[in-house]
């Protein structure tokens, strides 16, 4: 349902200020989405102020810095600091990125970081991604191999090879990291996510029906191929302005509905 | 334990960027569109109701309230037949990568500016 306000429990307070003790350096200002499941609260912004002459160069420097020093309550999820692993996803200076590769320089001003948009939140920066990965198991990621001959089965050991034009394929796919930045900047998705697969899900679903090693092209399509699931994406572009990877879901969406028209 | 877990915010926090903002104003200018083409039917209907209606048509013509809004009708026009084409593009998979889609978005503002200017001042 489309709700443009939040509800009464996630109204945002005003939070703590922590000044810096030593005045003599060029010193960084973040304001951090905080809520805390052990207060009875409603979430509110803390405003940190850091020194920059000692802290690395990206967002998750500054919050690993803050956690360190400053705060050790600030929880967030962090682990291969070079954007491979998709655990940083945040949003950052109002647009869903990796913390761990967006440059401190590129924000212009005070660095605001929230969590996920439109995500309930288990803690401070740790939004609940449960239901987006239910949608991720929906689309059965992985290989499916079916004999059409119904007496012979694939042998495990044996061989799938695969040509260097059917592997080009898959670029632009399998790089996802499964942030989940896409799926959380799309407005769609904020309205309808109880149905709509998101940008994330639907990129994995082209990665799997563009395989050749699958032989479900056509079922993987067909169950695609429904008012809610896939054509609630109207190619507002936020999933592809935001994927802090580079990549282009909305393209690969447009391609699915492309190959559903033209296949099925 | 608070098991209430709060919605974090979406809207209000989010980067009004570029493509998303060409996106709803396409919503915007096609409802608007709509409703004001019932009232330029209408206007022009009043010609073909014949010359007692003349004065009237005149009158509706030279408001200054209804020049505005004519004007900002066919801007609106404009922009939604300039972008209507680009996410014609969109459908065939054409011209989606980011840097296109900015590129094509600024060539729908101009596009639009120049057709309302000649239209409106030639």
């Amino acid at each position: 349902m489309v709700q443009f306000t939040l509800p009464k429990n996630s109204k945002i307070n005003k939070g703590l200020v922590y000044k810096k003790k030593h005045n003599n350096h060029i010193s960084i200002n973040l304001k951090v989405y905080r809520w805390d499941p052990e207060e009875n609260n409603n979430p509110r912004i803390d405003s940190y102020e850091i020194d920059k002459s000692s802290c690395g160069p990206m967002v998750l420097d500054a919050l690993i810095k803050i956690k360190n020093e400053i705060d050790s309550t600030l929880t967030f999820r962090r682990s291969c600091r070079e954007g491979v692993c998709g655990s940083c996803a945040m949003n950052i200076d109002g647009v869903n990125t990796l913390a761990c590769i967006k440059p401190i320089s590129e924000v212009k001003g005070d660095i605001k970081v929230y969590p996920l948009p439109h995500m309930k939140v288990i803690k401070d920066l740790v939004p609940d991604l449960s239901k987006a990965y239910k949608q991720l198991a929906s689309i059965k990621p992985w290989i499916q191999r079916k004999n059409k001959d119904k007496n012979k089965s694939i042998s495990s050991k044996q061989l799938m090879n695969q040509s260097p034009q059917e592997r080009e394929k898959l670029e632009g796919k399998w790089e996802c990291v499964l942030c989940f930045c896409c799926t959380t900047a799309c407005p769609s998705y904020w309205w309808n996510s109880d149905e709509y697969l998101g940008p994330a899900v639907l990129l994995q679903a082209a990665r799997w029906v563009n395989d050749s090693r699958d032989t479900e092209r056509k079922n993987r399509l067909s169950e695609l191929n429904d008012s809610l699931k896939l054509y609630r994406c109207h190619s507002i572009m936020n999933c592809t302005r935001s994927c802090p990877k580079g990549l282009n879901p909305a393209k690969e969406i447009a391609d699915l509905k492309k190959a559903i028209v033209t296949e099925l | 334990m608070n098991n209430n877990r709060p919605l974090s915010p979406h809207l209000s926090i989010y980067k009004k960027v570029l493509p998303a903002v060409f996106s709803i104003l396409h919503r915007f200018t096609g409802i608007g569109l709509s409703f004001c083409s019932v009232i330029i039917v209408l206007w022009i209907c009043l010609i073909a109701l014949g010359e007692n209606y003349f004065y009237l048509f005149k009158q509706v013509s030279e408001n200054l309230m209804f020049k505005i809004i004519f004007i900002i009708w066919t801007i609106g026009l404009f922009y939604h037949l300039f972008n209507g084409i680009r996410y014609l593009y969109w459908s065939f998979g054409v011209g989606m990568d980011l840097k296109q889609i900015y590129i094509s978005g600024y060539v729908v503002i101009l596009l639009t500016l120049a057709s309302s200017v000649l239209v409106w001042f030639t």
